[in-house]
Protein backbone atom coordinates (compact mmCIF):
# COMPACT_ATOMS: atom_id res chain seq x y z
CA UNK A 1 0.00 0.00 0.00
CA UNK A 2 3.10 2.31 0.89
CA UNK A 3 3.92 2.53 -3.12
CA UNK A 4 0.60 3.93 -4.05
CA UNK A 5 1.78 7.00 -4.20
CA UNK A 6 4.57 6.33 -6.68
CA UNK A 7 3.62 6.34 -10.47
CA UNK A 8 3.42 3.14 -11.53
CA UNK A 9 2.33 2.27 -15.49
CA UNK A 10 -0.56 -0.55 -13.92
CA UNK A 11 -1.83 2.48 -11.65
CA UNK A 12 -1.52 4.73 -14.47
CA UNK A 13 -3.59 1.92 -17.12
CA UNK A 14 -6.31 1.57 -14.19
CA UNK A 15 -6.80 4.97 -13.55
CA UNK A 16 -7.11 5.49 -17.53
CA UNK A 17 -9.71 2.68 -18.07
CA UNK A 18 -11.67 3.88 -14.98
CA UNK A 19 -11.97 7.14 -16.49
CA UNK A 20 -12.77 5.90 -19.52
CA UNK A 21 -15.87 4.08 -17.81
CA UNK A 22 -16.47 7.55 -16.46
CA UNK A 23 -16.61 9.13 -19.77
CA UNK A 24 -18.94 6.70 -21.28
CA UNK A 25 -21.74 6.70 -18.33
CA UNK A 26 -22.19 10.28 -18.18
CA UNK A 27 -21.90 11.28 -21.58
CA UNK A 28 -25.47 10.27 -21.96
CA UNK A 29 -26.00 12.38 -19.27
CA UNK A 30 -24.53 15.59 -20.36
CA UNK A 31 -25.63 14.74 -24.52
CA UNK A 32 -28.87 15.09 -22.32
CA UNK A 33 -28.14 18.47 -20.48
CA UNK A 34 -26.62 19.68 -23.85
CA UNK A 35 -29.32 19.55 -25.70
CA UNK A 36 -32.29 20.78 -23.33
CA UNK A 37 -30.01 24.07 -23.47
CA UNK A 38 -30.16 24.63 -27.42
CA UNK A 39 -32.59 25.85 -29.94
CA UNK A 40 -34.38 23.51 -31.75
CA UNK A 41 -33.21 23.66 -35.30
CA UNK A 42 -29.75 23.18 -33.37
CA UNK A 43 -30.37 19.71 -31.97
CA UNK A 44 -31.80 18.83 -35.28
CA UNK A 45 -29.00 19.88 -37.29
CA UNK A 46 -26.15 18.84 -34.72
CA UNK A 47 -27.17 17.06 -31.58
CA UNK A 48 -23.65 16.27 -30.70
CA UNK A 49 -21.57 19.53 -30.64
CA UNK A 50 -21.78 22.04 -27.98
CA UNK A 51 -24.68 24.63 -27.86
CA UNK A 52 -23.81 27.89 -29.88
CA UNK A 53 -26.61 29.91 -27.81
CA UNK A 54 -27.55 28.54 -24.50
CA UNK A 55 -31.21 29.02 -24.13
CA UNK A 56 -33.86 28.12 -21.68
CA UNK A 57 -36.90 27.99 -24.54
CA UNK A 58 -37.00 24.61 -23.87
CA UNK A 59 -37.72 24.71 -20.24
CA UNK A 60 -40.60 27.24 -20.74
CA UNK A 61 -42.18 25.16 -23.02
CA UNK A 62 -42.16 22.27 -20.92
CA UNK A 63 -43.77 24.31 -17.62
CA UNK A 64 -46.10 26.54 -20.70
CA UNK A 65 -47.51 22.96 -22.44
CA UNK A 66 -47.66 20.83 -19.02
CA UNK A 67 -48.63 21.57 -15.35
CA UNK A 68 -45.00 20.06 -14.21
CA UNK A 69 -45.37 21.74 -10.40
CA UNK A 70 -48.86 19.01 -10.37
CA UNK A 71 -47.04 16.01 -11.84
CA UNK A 72 -43.89 16.71 -9.13
CA UNK A 73 -46.97 16.93 -6.74
CA UNK A 74 -48.11 13.70 -7.86
CA UNK A 75 -44.86 11.43 -7.98
CA UNK A 76 -44.13 13.13 -4.50
CA UNK A 77 -47.22 12.23 -2.89
CA UNK A 78 -46.85 8.53 -4.09
CA UNK A 79 -43.38 7.92 -3.66
CA UNK A 80 -43.54 9.83 0.02
CA UNK A 81 -46.39 7.66 0.77
CA UNK A 82 -45.09 4.31 -0.19
CA UNK A 83 -41.78 4.64 1.23
CA UNK A 84 -43.04 6.10 4.88
CA UNK A 85 -45.95 3.84 4.89
CA UNK A 86 -43.73 0.52 3.56
CA UNK A 87 -40.94 1.77 5.50
CA UNK A 88 -43.04 1.69 8.86
CA UNK A 89 -45.71 -1.33 8.56
CA UNK A 90 -42.33 -3.49 7.18
CA UNK A 91 -40.17 -2.57 10.51
CA UNK A 92 -42.87 -3.25 12.89
CA UNK A 93 -43.33 -6.46 10.97
CA UNK A 94 -39.95 -7.82 10.86
CA UNK A 95 -39.93 -6.66 14.47
CA UNK A 96 -42.67 -9.07 15.60
CA UNK A 97 -41.05 -11.78 13.51
CA UNK A 98 -37.48 -11.06 14.59
CA UNK A 99 -38.10 -10.40 18.08
CA UNK A 100 -41.21 -11.08 19.24
CA UNK A 101 -42.21 -14.73 20.21
CA UNK A 102 -45.61 -15.55 19.38
CA UNK A 103 -47.59 -19.17 18.37
CA UNK A 104 -47.16 -19.94 14.25
CA UNK A 105 -44.45 -16.81 14.05
CA UNK A 106 -41.58 -19.38 12.29
CA UNK A 107 -44.33 -20.64 10.07
CA UNK A 108 -45.55 -17.26 8.80
CA UNK A 109 -41.83 -16.38 8.34
CA UNK A 110 -41.43 -19.43 6.05
CA UNK A 111 -44.79 -18.76 4.49
CA UNK A 112 -43.33 -14.57 3.70
CA UNK A 113 -40.30 -16.05 2.24
CA UNK A 114 -42.44 -18.37 -0.29
CA UNK A 115 -44.20 -15.32 -1.59
CA UNK A 116 -41.12 -13.88 -2.63
CA UNK A 117 -40.99 -16.66 -5.21
CA UNK A 118 -43.77 -15.70 -7.22
CA UNK A 119 -42.57 -12.71 -9.90
CA UNK A 120 -44.30 -9.59 -10.04
CA UNK A 121 -45.76 -10.19 -13.48
CA UNK A 122 -48.74 -12.77 -12.02
CA UNK A 123 -50.63 -10.31 -10.16
CA UNK A 124 -50.51 -7.87 -13.02
CA UNK A 125 -54.02 -8.35 -14.60
CA UNK A 126 -55.92 -10.22 -11.49
CA UNK A 127 -54.89 -6.59 -9.68
CA UNK A 128 -56.50 -4.80 -12.34
CA UNK A 129 -59.33 -6.75 -13.02
CA UNK A 130 -60.11 -6.17 -9.10
CA UNK A 131 -59.02 -2.60 -8.19
CA UNK A 132 -61.10 -1.52 -11.62
CA UNK A 133 -64.21 -3.92 -10.13
CA UNK A 134 -63.38 -1.47 -6.94
CA UNK A 135 -63.53 1.64 -8.66
CA UNK A 136 -60.01 2.40 -7.51
CA UNK A 137 -58.56 3.33 -11.24
CA UNK A 138 -57.75 7.06 -11.39
CA UNK A 139 -56.66 7.21 -7.96
CA UNK A 140 -53.47 7.09 -5.99
CA UNK A 141 -54.66 4.89 -3.42
CA UNK A 142 -54.90 2.23 -5.91
CA UNK A 143 -50.74 2.09 -6.24
CA UNK A 144 -50.09 3.06 -2.60
CA UNK A 145 -52.33 0.65 -0.59
CA UNK A 146 -51.20 -2.71 -2.21
CA UNK A 147 -47.48 -1.31 -1.81
CA UNK A 148 -47.99 -0.24 1.77
CA UNK A 149 -45.95 -3.74 3.23
CA UNK A 150 -43.27 -5.81 1.47
CA UNK A 151 -41.92 -9.19 1.79
CA UNK A 152 -38.63 -8.13 0.61
CA UNK A 153 -38.11 -5.47 3.10
CA UNK A 154 -39.62 -7.29 6.08
CA UNK A 155 -36.79 -9.68 5.33
CA UNK A 156 -34.34 -7.22 5.10
CA UNK A 157 -34.90 -5.24 8.18
CA UNK A 158 -35.53 -8.67 10.43
CA UNK A 159 -31.97 -9.84 9.30
CA UNK A 160 -30.67 -6.48 10.46
CA UNK A 161 -33.61 -6.51 13.66
CA UNK A 162 -32.01 -9.97 14.70
CA UNK A 163 -28.56 -8.93 15.61
CA UNK A 164 -29.61 -6.64 18.64
CA UNK A 165 -28.68 -8.14 21.45
CA UNK A 166 -32.06 -9.53 23.23
CA UNK A 167 -30.96 -8.42 26.39
CA UNK A 168 -31.57 -4.90 25.36
CA UNK A 169 -34.92 -5.54 24.50
CA UNK A 170 -36.11 -7.56 27.98
CA UNK A 171 -34.18 -4.74 29.89
CA UNK A 172 -36.75 -2.62 28.33
CA UNK A 173 -39.59 -4.62 29.29
CA UNK A 174 -38.63 -5.55 32.74
CA UNK A 175 -38.42 -1.76 32.91
CA UNK A 176 -42.33 -2.32 32.04
CA UNK A 177 -42.31 -0.76 28.27
CA UNK A 178 -44.66 -2.57 26.10
CA UNK A 179 -43.50 -3.82 22.37
CA UNK A 180 -44.94 -0.20 21.02
CA UNK A 181 -42.45 1.56 23.63
CA UNK A 182 -39.84 -0.93 22.85
CA UNK A 183 -39.85 -0.41 19.01
CA UNK A 184 -39.96 3.21 19.19
CA UNK A 185 -37.59 3.79 21.68
CA UNK A 186 -35.59 0.74 21.72
CA UNK A 187 -35.48 -1.02 17.75
CA UNK A 188 -36.12 2.74 15.36
CA UNK A 189 -32.92 4.24 16.49
CA UNK A 190 -30.88 0.78 16.05
CA UNK A 191 -32.04 0.20 12.46
CA UNK A 192 -31.66 3.51 11.10
CA UNK A 193 -29.29 2.16 8.66
CA UNK A 194 -31.55 -0.09 7.39
CA UNK A 195 -34.89 2.25 7.41
CA UNK A 196 -32.44 4.21 4.96
CA UNK A 197 -31.98 0.89 2.50
CA UNK A 198 -35.62 0.11 2.44
CA UNK A 199 -36.75 3.91 2.07
CA UNK A 200 -34.30 4.60 -0.69
CA UNK A 201 -35.18 1.31 -2.68
CA UNK A 202 -38.40 2.05 -1.73
CA UNK A 203 -38.76 5.63 -3.04
CA UNK A 204 -36.57 4.97 -5.89
CA UNK A 205 -38.85 2.16 -7.33
CA UNK A 206 -42.32 4.45 -6.83
CA UNK A 207 -40.64 7.46 -8.36
CA UNK A 208 -39.41 5.62 -11.56
CA UNK A 209 -42.63 3.19 -11.81
CA UNK A 210 -43.93 3.54 -15.28
CA UNK A 211 -45.96 0.56 -15.46
CA UNK A 212 -48.00 1.00 -12.28
CA UNK A 213 -49.03 4.53 -13.54
CA UNK A 214 -49.79 3.89 -16.60
CA UNK A 215 -52.11 1.17 -15.29
CA UNK A 216 -54.02 2.73 -13.09
CA UNK A 217 -53.63 6.72 -13.47
CA UNK A 218 -55.31 7.49 -16.26
CA UNK A 219 -56.24 10.95 -15.47
CA UNK A 220 -54.07 14.08 -17.05
CA UNK A 221 -54.87 15.41 -13.39
CA UNK A 222 -53.65 12.17 -11.65
CA UNK A 223 -50.16 11.50 -13.90
CA UNK A 224 -46.85 11.28 -12.23
CA UNK A 225 -43.30 13.10 -13.93
CA UNK A 226 -42.71 9.83 -15.71
CA UNK A 227 -46.41 9.24 -17.46
CA UNK A 228 -46.41 13.12 -18.14
CA UNK A 229 -43.38 13.67 -19.84
CA UNK A 230 -43.76 10.37 -21.76
CA UNK A 231 -46.91 11.51 -23.03
CA UNK A 232 -45.67 14.34 -23.98
CA UNK A 233 -42.97 12.98 -25.81
CA UNK A 234 -45.11 10.51 -27.68
CA UNK A 235 -48.00 12.67 -28.89
CA UNK A 236 -45.86 15.10 -31.80
CA UNK A 237 -43.44 12.83 -32.71
CA UNK A 238 -39.80 14.29 -33.78
CA UNK A 239 -41.58 18.30 -33.31
CA UNK A 240 -40.42 19.27 -29.88
CA UNK A 241 -36.97 18.13 -29.39
CA UNK A 242 -36.02 21.11 -27.32
CA UNK A 243 -38.68 20.25 -24.62
CA UNK A 244 -38.21 16.64 -25.10
CA UNK A 245 -34.73 17.12 -23.60
CA UNK A 246 -35.55 19.63 -21.13
CA UNK A 247 -38.33 17.76 -19.86
CA UNK A 248 -36.06 14.25 -19.59
CA UNK A 249 -33.49 16.85 -17.92
CA UNK A 250 -36.42 18.09 -15.42
CA UNK A 251 -37.44 14.23 -14.51
CA UNK A 252 -33.77 13.11 -13.79
CA UNK A 253 -32.65 16.25 -11.91
CA UNK A 254 -33.88 15.95 -8.81
CA UNK A 255 -32.96 12.10 -8.19
CA UNK A 256 -29.24 12.85 -9.47
CA UNK A 257 -29.01 15.48 -6.53
CA UNK A 258 -30.77 13.28 -3.75
CA UNK A 259 -28.22 10.80 -4.83
CA UNK A 260 -25.13 12.94 -4.85
CA UNK A 261 -26.18 13.88 -1.47
CA UNK A 262 -26.90 9.99 -0.23
CA UNK A 263 -24.88 8.74 -2.17
CA UNK A 264 -23.52 5.92 0.38
CA UNK A 265 -26.74 5.17 1.23
CA UNK A 266 -27.93 4.52 -2.24
CA UNK A 267 -24.88 2.36 -2.89
CA UNK A 268 -24.80 0.32 0.44
CA UNK A 269 -29.08 -0.12 -0.34
CA UNK A 270 -28.69 -2.29 -3.50
CA UNK A 271 -25.46 -3.59 -1.73
CA UNK A 272 -26.94 -4.98 1.08
CA UNK A 273 -29.73 -6.47 -0.94
CA UNK A 274 -27.72 -9.22 -2.32
CA UNK A 275 -25.46 -9.87 0.47
CA UNK A 276 -28.72 -11.34 2.43
CA UNK B 1 -34.42 -20.21 7.63
CA UNK B 2 -36.90 -20.99 9.97
CA UNK B 3 -34.62 -22.40 12.48
CA UNK B 4 -32.52 -19.52 12.50
CA UNK B 5 -34.83 -17.60 14.48
CA UNK B 6 -34.20 -17.20 18.65
CA UNK B 7 -36.69 -18.97 21.17
CA UNK B 8 -37.31 -17.16 23.99
CA UNK B 9 -35.03 -17.79 26.52
CA UNK B 10 -36.48 -17.83 29.66
CA UNK B 11 -37.50 -21.43 29.59
CA UNK B 12 -37.05 -22.27 33.30
CA UNK B 13 -38.86 -20.03 35.60
CA UNK B 14 -39.99 -20.30 39.02
CA UNK B 15 -42.87 -22.21 39.64
CA UNK B 16 -44.70 -19.26 41.11
CA UNK B 17 -44.23 -16.75 38.59
CA UNK B 18 -45.26 -19.32 35.81
CA UNK B 19 -49.40 -17.90 35.57
CA UNK B 20 -47.94 -14.34 35.48
CA UNK B 21 -45.17 -15.14 32.71
CA UNK B 22 -48.00 -16.81 30.58
CA UNK B 23 -50.05 -13.92 31.04
CA UNK B 24 -47.61 -11.65 29.88
CA UNK B 25 -46.40 -13.69 27.09
CA UNK B 26 -50.21 -13.84 25.76
CA UNK B 27 -49.73 -10.02 26.23
CA UNK B 28 -46.67 -10.11 23.95
CA UNK B 29 -47.41 -12.74 21.40
CA UNK B 30 -50.40 -10.33 20.80
CA UNK B 31 -49.04 -7.48 19.93
CA UNK B 32 -46.67 -9.75 17.67
CA UNK B 33 -50.08 -10.27 16.15
CA UNK B 34 -51.60 -6.90 15.84
CA UNK B 35 -47.63 -5.91 14.32
CA UNK B 36 -47.78 -8.53 11.34
CA UNK B 37 -51.38 -7.86 11.08
CA UNK B 38 -50.81 -5.23 8.39
CA UNK B 39 -48.74 -7.35 5.71
CA UNK B 40 -51.32 -10.39 6.17
CA UNK B 41 -54.37 -8.19 5.12
CA UNK B 42 -52.03 -6.58 2.32
CA UNK B 43 -51.33 -10.24 1.23
CA UNK B 44 -54.65 -11.43 1.41
CA UNK B 45 -56.22 -9.19 -0.19
CA UNK B 46 -53.32 -8.32 -3.06
CA UNK B 47 -51.57 -11.70 -2.99
CA UNK B 48 -53.85 -14.29 -2.07
CA UNK B 49 -56.98 -13.33 -3.65
CA UNK B 50 -55.58 -12.14 -7.26
CA UNK B 51 -53.93 -15.51 -7.32
CA UNK B 52 -56.87 -16.86 -7.22
CA UNK B 53 -58.75 -14.51 -9.37
CA UNK B 54 -56.39 -15.06 -11.57
CA UNK B 55 -56.57 -19.08 -11.97
CA UNK B 56 -60.09 -18.94 -12.66
CA UNK B 57 -60.03 -16.07 -14.85
CA UNK B 58 -57.93 -18.62 -17.01
CA UNK B 59 -61.02 -20.80 -18.01
CA UNK B 60 -63.18 -17.75 -19.07
CA UNK B 61 -63.18 -15.12 -21.82
CA UNK B 62 -63.65 -11.97 -20.12
CA UNK B 63 -63.49 -8.31 -21.04
CA UNK B 64 -63.94 -4.97 -19.59
CA UNK B 65 -66.43 -4.04 -22.19
CA UNK B 66 -68.98 -6.21 -21.64
CA UNK B 67 -68.16 -7.20 -18.04
CA UNK B 68 -71.41 -9.18 -17.21
CA UNK B 69 -70.41 -11.89 -20.25
CA UNK B 70 -68.20 -14.91 -18.68
CA UNK B 71 -67.36 -17.38 -21.52
CA UNK B 72 -66.58 -20.46 -19.95
CA UNK B 73 -63.54 -21.71 -22.34
CA UNK B 74 -62.07 -24.78 -19.63
CA UNK B 75 -58.46 -24.77 -21.11
CA UNK B 76 -58.60 -23.23 -24.12
CA UNK B 77 -57.34 -20.28 -23.07
CA UNK B 78 -54.09 -22.81 -21.74
CA UNK B 79 -53.69 -24.71 -24.64
CA UNK B 80 -53.85 -21.54 -27.24
CA UNK B 81 -50.76 -19.64 -24.58
CA UNK B 82 -48.51 -23.23 -25.12
CA UNK B 83 -49.06 -22.95 -28.73
CA UNK B 84 -48.92 -19.04 -29.45
CA UNK B 85 -46.38 -18.54 -31.83
CA UNK B 86 -46.15 -14.67 -30.53
CA UNK B 87 -45.80 -15.45 -26.85
CA UNK B 88 -42.86 -18.07 -27.36
CA UNK B 89 -41.20 -15.33 -30.19
CA UNK B 90 -41.89 -12.78 -26.85
CA UNK B 91 -39.95 -15.48 -25.15
CA UNK B 92 -37.34 -16.11 -27.31
CA UNK B 93 -36.54 -12.45 -28.13
CA UNK B 94 -36.16 -11.95 -24.15
CA UNK B 95 -33.24 -15.26 -24.48
CA UNK B 96 -31.60 -13.38 -27.19
CA UNK B 97 -31.56 -10.20 -24.99
CA UNK B 98 -30.53 -11.51 -21.37
CA UNK B 99 -27.95 -13.59 -23.76
CA UNK B 100 -26.35 -10.14 -24.31
CA UNK B 101 -27.29 -8.23 -21.33
CA UNK B 102 -26.06 -11.03 -18.91
CA UNK B 103 -22.96 -11.15 -21.20
CA UNK B 104 -21.93 -7.58 -21.09
CA UNK B 105 -23.63 -6.53 -17.59
CA UNK B 106 -20.96 -9.12 -16.10
CA UNK B 107 -18.07 -8.74 -17.74
CA UNK B 108 -17.95 -5.11 -17.61
CA UNK B 109 -19.17 -5.09 -13.86
CA UNK B 110 -16.06 -7.83 -12.49
CA UNK B 111 -13.78 -5.53 -14.43
CA UNK B 112 -14.63 -2.29 -13.42
CA UNK B 113 -15.48 -3.65 -9.43
CA UNK B 114 -11.70 -5.19 -10.38
CA UNK B 115 -10.14 -1.44 -11.10
CA UNK B 116 -12.20 -0.14 -8.18
CA UNK B 117 -10.62 -2.79 -5.80
CA UNK B 118 -7.01 -2.22 -7.01
CA UNK B 119 -7.50 1.96 -6.66
CA UNK B 120 -6.81 3.29 -3.46
CA UNK B 121 -7.55 6.78 -4.65
CA UNK B 122 -10.73 8.02 -5.84
CA UNK B 123 -12.41 5.05 -6.41
CA UNK B 124 -15.27 6.73 -4.51
CA UNK B 125 -15.29 9.03 -6.58
CA UNK B 126 -16.02 6.46 -10.02
CA UNK B 127 -18.16 4.19 -8.07
CA UNK B 128 -20.29 7.21 -7.82
CA UNK B 129 -20.20 8.33 -11.10
CA UNK B 130 -20.62 4.16 -12.60
CA UNK B 131 -23.71 3.66 -10.37
CA UNK B 132 -25.79 7.18 -11.32
CA UNK B 133 -27.66 4.85 -14.64
CA UNK B 134 -28.78 2.54 -11.76
CA UNK B 135 -31.12 5.54 -10.22
CA UNK B 136 -31.80 6.96 -13.51
CA UNK B 137 -35.46 6.47 -14.48
CA UNK B 138 -35.95 3.24 -17.32
CA UNK B 139 -38.25 6.10 -19.44
CA UNK B 140 -35.64 8.57 -19.74
CA UNK B 141 -33.14 6.25 -20.33
CA UNK B 142 -34.86 4.88 -22.99
CA UNK B 143 -35.54 7.93 -24.93
CA UNK B 144 -31.91 9.14 -24.61
CA UNK B 145 -30.89 5.70 -25.81
CA UNK B 146 -33.02 5.36 -28.81
CA UNK B 147 -31.51 9.36 -29.89
CA UNK B 148 -28.58 8.16 -29.13
CA UNK B 149 -28.52 4.75 -31.00
CA UNK B 150 -31.02 6.58 -33.93
CA UNK B 151 -29.35 7.35 -37.21
CA UNK B 152 -29.23 11.17 -36.41
CA UNK B 153 -27.48 10.24 -33.57
CA UNK B 154 -23.65 10.37 -32.44
CA UNK B 155 -23.20 6.43 -32.65
CA UNK B 156 -24.28 6.09 -35.93
CA UNK B 157 -22.25 8.90 -36.88
CA UNK B 158 -18.98 8.03 -35.47
CA UNK B 159 -19.86 4.46 -37.34
CA UNK B 160 -20.29 6.40 -40.74
CA UNK B 161 -16.92 8.16 -40.29
CA UNK B 162 -15.11 5.39 -39.18
CA UNK B 163 -16.58 2.94 -42.11
CA UNK B 164 -17.37 0.28 -40.33
CA UNK B 165 -21.28 1.69 -41.38
CA UNK B 166 -22.12 2.39 -45.25
CA UNK B 167 -25.46 4.82 -44.11
CA UNK B 168 -26.94 5.16 -41.01
CA UNK B 169 -30.08 2.86 -40.11
CA UNK B 170 -33.16 3.12 -38.40
CA UNK B 171 -31.50 0.20 -35.77
CA UNK B 172 -34.77 0.34 -34.23
CA UNK B 173 -36.89 -1.24 -37.37
CA UNK B 174 -34.68 -3.93 -38.49
CA UNK B 175 -35.42 -7.35 -37.79
CA UNK B 176 -32.48 -8.26 -36.12
CA UNK B 177 -31.11 -5.66 -33.94
CA UNK B 178 -33.79 -4.05 -31.25
CA UNK B 179 -32.95 -6.59 -29.25
CA UNK B 180 -29.25 -6.10 -28.89
CA UNK B 181 -29.41 -2.26 -28.70
CA UNK B 182 -31.82 -2.71 -25.57
CA UNK B 183 -29.59 -5.16 -24.12
CA UNK B 184 -26.70 -2.27 -24.90
CA UNK B 185 -28.85 0.37 -22.97
CA UNK B 186 -29.84 -1.88 -20.54
CA UNK B 187 -26.31 -2.71 -19.67
CA UNK B 188 -25.13 0.45 -19.38
CA UNK B 189 -27.84 1.54 -16.74
CA UNK B 190 -27.39 -1.98 -14.65
CA UNK B 191 -23.49 -2.45 -14.49
CA UNK B 192 -23.15 -0.42 -11.53
CA UNK B 193 -25.33 -3.08 -9.53
CA UNK B 194 -22.84 -5.48 -10.95
CA UNK B 195 -20.07 -3.57 -10.05
CA UNK B 196 -20.94 -2.86 -6.58
CA UNK B 197 -22.41 -6.67 -6.04
CA UNK B 198 -18.40 -7.87 -7.33
CA UNK B 199 -16.77 -5.35 -5.44
CA UNK B 200 -18.32 -6.42 -1.96
CA UNK B 201 -17.08 -9.91 -3.25
CA UNK B 202 -13.70 -9.31 -3.95
CA UNK B 203 -13.54 -7.95 -0.52
CA UNK B 204 -14.56 -10.95 1.19
CA UNK B 205 -12.29 -12.75 -0.51
CA UNK B 206 -9.94 -14.01 2.00
CA UNK B 207 -6.31 -12.15 0.40
CA UNK B 208 -4.39 -15.24 1.76
CA UNK B 209 -5.58 -17.31 -0.77
CA UNK B 210 -3.50 -15.12 -3.41
CA UNK B 211 -0.45 -15.01 -0.87
CA UNK B 212 -0.48 -18.46 -1.06
CA UNK B 213 -1.11 -18.92 -4.97
CA UNK B 214 1.78 -16.66 -5.27
CA UNK B 215 4.03 -18.63 -3.40
CA UNK B 216 3.25 -21.24 -5.80
CA UNK B 217 4.47 -19.12 -8.74
CA UNK B 218 0.89 -18.48 -9.95
CA UNK B 219 -0.29 -15.94 -12.50
CA UNK B 220 -2.30 -12.85 -12.40
CA UNK B 221 -4.58 -15.16 -14.71
CA UNK B 222 -4.16 -17.80 -12.88
CA UNK B 223 -5.23 -16.26 -9.78
CA UNK B 224 -7.63 -14.94 -11.83
CA UNK B 225 -9.48 -17.56 -13.23
CA UNK B 226 -8.53 -20.28 -9.78
CA UNK B 227 -9.30 -18.20 -6.72
CA UNK B 228 -11.29 -15.29 -7.75
CA UNK B 229 -13.85 -16.26 -9.79
CA UNK B 230 -14.81 -19.39 -8.00
CA UNK B 231 -15.05 -17.21 -4.73
CA UNK B 232 -17.05 -14.75 -6.77
CA UNK B 233 -19.43 -17.88 -7.50
CA UNK B 234 -22.34 -16.96 -5.20
CA UNK B 235 -22.43 -13.20 -6.59
CA UNK B 236 -22.73 -14.60 -10.05
CA UNK B 237 -24.89 -17.23 -9.05
CA UNK B 238 -27.51 -14.55 -7.70
CA UNK B 239 -26.95 -11.90 -10.49
CA UNK B 240 -28.23 -14.68 -12.90
CA UNK B 241 -31.34 -15.67 -10.96
CA UNK B 242 -32.32 -12.01 -10.47
CA UNK B 243 -31.35 -11.35 -14.28
CA UNK B 244 -33.50 -14.23 -15.86
CA UNK B 245 -36.67 -13.51 -13.22
CA UNK B 246 -36.58 -9.66 -13.85
CA UNK B 247 -35.63 -10.01 -17.49
CA UNK B 248 -38.11 -12.31 -18.48
CA UNK B 249 -40.08 -9.20 -17.12
CA UNK B 250 -39.40 -6.56 -18.97
CA UNK B 251 -41.96 -3.98 -20.29
CA UNK B 252 -41.15 -0.21 -19.85
CA UNK B 253 -38.12 -0.46 -22.18
CA UNK B 254 -40.32 -1.81 -25.20
CA UNK B 255 -43.73 -0.13 -24.69
CA UNK B 256 -41.52 3.57 -24.23
CA UNK B 257 -38.91 2.66 -26.93
CA UNK B 258 -42.40 3.57 -29.41
CA UNK B 259 -42.92 0.16 -30.57
CA UNK B 260 -46.74 -1.16 -30.92
CA UNK B 261 -47.74 -3.44 -28.16
CA UNK B 262 -47.07 -5.96 -30.54
CA UNK B 263 -43.87 -4.91 -30.43
CA UNK B 264 -43.41 -3.86 -34.28
CA UNK B 265 -44.57 -5.33 -37.36
CA UNK B 266 -41.95 -8.20 -37.14
CA UNK B 267 -42.70 -8.71 -33.58
CA UNK B 268 -39.30 -7.62 -32.97
CA UNK B 269 -39.41 -6.19 -29.72
CA UNK B 270 -42.23 -8.30 -28.16
CA UNK B 271 -41.42 -9.23 -25.03
CA UNK B 272 -44.49 -11.53 -23.01
CA UNK B 273 -45.37 -8.61 -20.97
CA UNK B 274 -45.70 -6.57 -23.66
CA UNK B 275 -47.95 -9.23 -25.12
CA UNK B 276 -50.04 -9.77 -21.81
CA UNK B 277 -50.36 -6.16 -22.32
CA UNK B 278 -51.87 -6.07 -25.41
CA UNK B 279 -54.06 -8.87 -24.75
CA UNK B 280 -55.15 -7.46 -22.03
CA UNK B 281 -55.94 -3.74 -22.91
CA UNK B 282 -56.10 -3.96 -26.64
CA UNK B 283 -57.47 -7.13 -27.62
CA UNK B 284 -59.34 -7.01 -24.03
CA UNK B 285 -59.16 -10.13 -23.46
CA UNK B 286 -58.78 -10.43 -19.48
CA UNK B 287 -58.99 -14.12 -19.16
CA UNK B 288 -55.81 -15.20 -21.80
CA UNK B 289 -54.01 -12.06 -20.41
CA UNK B 290 -54.51 -13.91 -16.98
CA UNK B 291 -53.23 -17.52 -18.68
CA UNK B 292 -50.20 -15.59 -20.55
CA UNK B 293 -49.25 -14.26 -16.63
CA UNK B 294 -49.64 -17.60 -15.24
CA UNK B 295 -47.87 -19.08 -18.03
CA UNK B 296 -45.02 -16.35 -17.84
CA UNK B 297 -44.82 -17.30 -14.22
CA UNK B 298 -44.19 -20.76 -14.64
CA UNK B 299 -41.60 -20.46 -17.31
CA UNK B 300 -40.20 -18.12 -14.63
CA UNK B 301 -40.25 -20.75 -11.84
CA UNK B 302 -38.59 -23.37 -14.24
CA UNK B 303 -35.75 -21.55 -15.28
CA UNK B 304 -35.24 -20.63 -11.62
CA UNK B 305 -35.53 -24.53 -10.31
CA UNK B 306 -33.31 -25.62 -13.44
CA UNK B 307 -30.51 -22.95 -11.84
CA UNK B 308 -30.92 -23.84 -8.88
CA UNK B 309 -30.23 -27.32 -9.73
CA UNK B 310 -27.02 -26.58 -12.29
CA UNK B 311 -25.36 -24.71 -9.33
CA UNK B 312 -23.67 -26.41 -6.56
CA UNK B 313 -25.31 -25.55 -2.93
CA UNK B 314 -22.04 -24.39 -1.78
CA UNK B 315 -22.05 -21.49 -4.57
CA UNK B 316 -25.59 -19.89 -4.14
Amino acid sequence: MLQSKKFTWPTAIIYLLLLLGAIVVLYPFFYMLMNSLKFGPEILHSPTRLPTQITLTGFQGVFQSLNMLLLYRNSLILAVSITVLNTFLSSLAAYAIAKIPFPGRNHLFGFMLATMMIPGVLFLIPTYVMIYRLGWVGQFHALIIPSAISVYNIFLIRQFVAGIPNELIEAARLDGANEVRIFANVILPLIRPVLATVAILSFIGSWNDFLGPLLYLNKPETWTVQLGLYQFQSSIPGENAQEIWASMTLITLPLVLVYFLLQDQFVKAFANVSLK
Amino acid sequence: MADTISIDRDTIPRQQQKSRRMWTRIRRGGWGYIFVFPWILVYLVFGLYPLLLSFYLTFFTYSFVTPEDYVFVGLGNWLRGFLDPLFWKGITNIFYNQVIFILVTNVIGLLTAFLLYKVTFAGRIFRTIYFMPVITSVVVLMVVGNYLTSPQGPIQSYMVQLGILDSPVFWKFTESLPMPVIALINSWKWFGVSTVIYLAGLYAVDPQFYEAAQIDGASGWQQFWSITIPQLRPQIFFLLVVNVINGLQMFTEVFTLGYDVFGGPQHQALTPVLYLYAQAFNNSNIGYASTLGLLLALVIALLTVIQFRLFPSDAR
